[in-house]
């Protein structure tokens, strides 16, 4: 009759033995058991699916060793960083980082991470953003949305996560580059997670947005949203009619946009290092990758920046805009 | 069209399909049933699985799994007093009571014929209604979702039990508790260490306030409860009883339809909503809370109502309104499906393939949920004494398994606590809990709604259905300021006669 709970028991102990595995033996071949990679925000979420996109690819290169995402949410990811950023410098716990790894030191100065408090193993991916609005909207173009803007006096209202999260700098970003009050010149309407900010545009709650490409994608290929302006280094291929904001000249919001790149604890070893660039450089090329990232609406940039180099500038890029936003002294 | 089902059934049912939801419903069971182990958790751990499977035969699986665990939960809620998901929680007032009588059985089996029809009910409306519930649910903005949730906080005058001045202490208690963290506009509040600043997690307050007190009143008065092992009585559910509870199930699932389509409110809200409704309307409304088969069905036919619903706002509109459809939307994404309007268009044959595939999880539930419960109705067996324990050590396990943290175990135990010293009072956890889940959407829409308007107060009052909700908001307090004027009347008048 104890058949069941002792089922019930094994698998909970099973699961937690995966999820908390860390080992005292010094590797001497890494990876010589599971990797545990650190998704910092939730299920279904743009970090979680990349997470689970590279652990796919990865358990490939990595001797047939499994690579376990966990999702470790909360406190705009922070909780899932300071988890790693803490944990034994060994390579079997790892950080699927996202943007708001480099963005929350920048703005919050008791951040329980520093921005450089990891070992950084590679950028993975660039995530594009899209300023878009309703198809119903009288808005059509940039201009006309900046004009509205201008004339209502801060009546406007867009969705975002946060004034300090990376779809309200994009917003603001765009704000101050044209000498608006990026704080007053439109209200902002704070909403959670990526569906809901698309939900507010499509029911019409809000003016307009400016978030992550694959939450808006499906509507504005649908016909219910359109696109004004993309967040990324080139046009997306999906949108090749609608600009980004660099070649408009928008200075700051040109280098505003989502990412993902893969984080370990400071100080990891150097083999668990080349072992890493070894496996990253594989999964580069791998056809199930690049085939993941393109259906979630990516483009896969690993090996194209210098980690350290590009989240230092990332950090300051967002620290500059606190600074002048007034959100830091 | 119906040429199109039938090729969708052709196509729908082959054996690894019907496996694979098999699977996932069974699954999806036990690990509701686990305290501590949600929905979420086995869908988010299959997700990886579905890269590998056709695209129908993934999402069957997930949903199957949500289906599953969402009724599992309903099994350890009545056994053992310990909700195995939030959506549970309204099962244990009555459920637990009845297994206490020996009736273990009979509320697990009104549980499960509950569940499949409000999961039937679901499933067809997604079938015939998806598109116009989607468009409903859309246009219920800020100001409608806090009157929707200013309606729903009433739900307390029901659920109180004796007294609705602590059932309202309650209510505040967890409203207050419901603010811990940070607020939408990302500033903290009660942030007394680092992970207080991502608030209190659901499922160990959840068990934390309805399992453990058990265990503390067990150590405490060791010898004036009584430590056997409950009886197993009838466990049968009559004709008669099913036909009494019909009603409650009919409304409880349209209940559950109409909220889960609404992104964002999910099974729990729904169950508890259908409960207050069916104890307000149900001739036996007084018996609510003490053993009420009634009450089983209500919230069981609600929350797995809700479960179908969810999909219709994912499929239709590509917007997930929770976790779990979240994480099949990302499902959808791997297998370069696009929920939305356009997947109708591209994608009709998977739609309708998977709309068939869906219905058969109905049948599924049915037979898993049987087999399953009767195993489980053994635990009732086992001495408490021993029993306790053991739900204590999986318990700690279950929610240090969600997210490895152990602020999460220092949660629970808290709770349990508190739990203990408001059963010591005689403070219901059930308006505790409800406040709980509602508070957020509460404060949030409120905030969204005066930030649209820029504080102006008008903004809850421009549509229809938030006249609606204001409407019945006010009916409903009327309602219970009468009914507790009438007790303290009678209580007043009573009174004197007996002095003299």
């Amino acid at each position: 009759m104890f058949r069941q709970l002792k089922k019930a028991a094994g698998l909970a102990a099973a699961i937690l033995a995966t999820t908390t595995m860390i080992s005292t033996a010094q590797a001497d071949a890494y990876p010589e058991k599971a990797i545990t990679l650190v998704a910092p925000y939730g299920a279904g979420g743009a970090s979680d699916l990349a997470a689970r996109a590279l652990a796919e690819t990865a358990r490939n290169y990595t001797d047939g060793k499994p690579v376990v995402v966990v999702n470790k949410t909360g406190n705009g990811g922070m909780n899932g960083a300071r988890f790693v950023s803490e944990s034994k410098a060994d390579g079997y716990t790892l950080l699927l980082s996202r943007v708001g790894m480099a963005l929350y030191p920048a703005v919050y100065t008791d951040s329980p991470v520093g921005w450089d408090a990891y070992t950084f193993l590679g950028m993975l991916e660039s995530t594009p953003m899209i300023l878009a609005v309703n198809a119903n909207s009288d808005v059509k173009t940039i201009d006309d949305l900046l004009t509205k803007i201008k004339d209502s006096d801060g009546a406007t209202t867009y969705a975002a996560s946060g004034p300090t999260a990376i779809d309200g700098f994009s917003v603001q970003a765009l704000l101050s580059d044209v000498d608006l009050d990026p704080l007053t010149a439109s209200t902002l309407v704070p909403y959670k997670g990526g569906s809901a900010l698309a939900a507010a545009l499509l029911g019409g709650h809000v003016d307009f947005l400016a978030i992550a490409a694959g939450s808006l994608m499906p509507h504005i290929e649908a016909g219910k949203m359109r696109a004004l302006m993309v967040y990324s280094p080139k046009r997306m291929d999906a949108l090749p009619d609608v600009p980004t904001a660099k070649e408009l000249g928008y200075t700051q919001a040109g280098q505003v946009g989502g990412w993902s790149g893969l984080y370990g604890p400071k100080g990891l070893p150097d083999d668990v290092v080349a072992k890493w660039t070894e496996v990253l450089g594989n999964v580069a090329t791998d056809a199930q990758w690049l085939d993941l990232a393109k259906k979630r609406g990516s483009v896969s940039i690993i090996g194209d920046e210098d980690p350290s180099a590009f989240v230092k500038s990332q950090f300051e890029l967002y620290n500059g805009m606190a600074k002048q936003f007034g959100y830091i002294q | 069209m119906w040429n199109e089902l039938l090729f969708a059934f052709q196509s729908v049912a082959t054996l690894p399909n019907f496996l694979a939801m098999f699977a996932g419903i069974w699954g999806g069971v036990i690990i509701g049933a686990i305290p501590g182990m949600t929905g979420t958790m086995a869908v988010t751990l299959a997700l990886p699985f579905t890269f590998y499977l056709p695209p129908v035969t993934s999402i069957l699986l997930l949903v199957a799994l949500y289906k599953g665990s969402t009724y599992g939960g309903s099994i350890s809620a009545i056994l053992i007093k310990t909700p195995g998901t939030a959506s549970a929680a309204c099962t244990v007032l009555d459920g637990y009571p009845l297994a206490r009588a020996g009736k273990g059985g009979k509320a697990l089996n009104m549980a499960l014929v509950s569940s499949c029809i409000g999961d039937f009910i679901s499933n067809i409306s997604l079938f015939f209604l998806a598109m116009p519930l989607a468009m409903f649910a859309l246009r219920v903005g800020p100001p409608e979702f806090f009157m929707l949730m200013a309606f729903s906080l009433t739900i307390v005058a029901s659920i109180s039990g004796r007294s609705l001045v602590l059932g309202i202490i309650s209510a505040c208690l967890g409203l207050l508790l419901a603010t811990v963290g940070e607020d939408i506009y990302g500033s903290y509040r009660f942030a007394l260490s680092e992970d207080m600043k991502s608030g209190l997690g659901m499922v160990p307050v959840l068990i934390g306030l309805f399992a453990l007190p058990e265990l503390i009143k067990m150590i405490v008065f060791r010898s004036e409860e009584n430590t056997e092992a409950m009886k197993l009585g009838d466990n049968r559910l009559t004709l008669s009883e099913f036909r009494g509870s019909l009603k409650s199930i009919c409304r409880g699932s349209l209940i559950g339809v109409v909220l889960g389509a609404i992104p964002g409110i999910g099974p729990s809200t729904a169950a508890f909503f259908s409960y207050s409704e069916a104890r307000r309307t149900s001739k036996n409304g007084d018996k609510f809370g003490e053993g009420e088969l009634e009450g089983v069905a209500a919230s069981e036919s609600a929350n797995n109502g809700a479960c179908g619903a969810t999909m219709i706002p994912l499929l239709a509109l590509g917007v997930p309104g929770d976790v779990i459809t979240g994480v099949m939307l990302g499902a959808f994404m791997i297998h370069g499906l696009t929920p939305g309007p356009l997947l109708f268009q591209n994608n009709l044959g998977e739609v309708y393939a998977l709309f068939v595939g869906i219905l058969f999880s109905s049948v599924f539930l049915f037979i898993a949920g049987k087999a399953t419960a009767g195993a489980f109705t053994k635990i009732s067996r086992i001495p408490q004494t021993l029993l306790l324990p053991c739900i204590l050590i999986l318990c700690v396990y279950g929610i240090y398994s969600i997210g490895a943290s152990p602020f999460d175990v220092t949660v629970l135990l808290v709770m349990g606590v508190v739990g203990f010293a408001m059963m010591l009072l005689n403070i219901p956890a059930a308006p505790f809990l409800i406040a709980f889940i509602l508070g957020p959407m509460f404060e949030d829409n409120m905030r969204r709604s005066l930030a649209i308007s820029r504080g102006d107060l008008g903004v809850f009052f421009q549509s229809w259905i938030s006249w609606g909700f204001f409407a019945l908001t006010v009916l409903f307090v009327i309602l219970t300021i009468r009914r507790e004027w009438k007790k303290w009347r009678e209580k007043r008048d009573a009174t004197p006669t007996s002095a003299s």
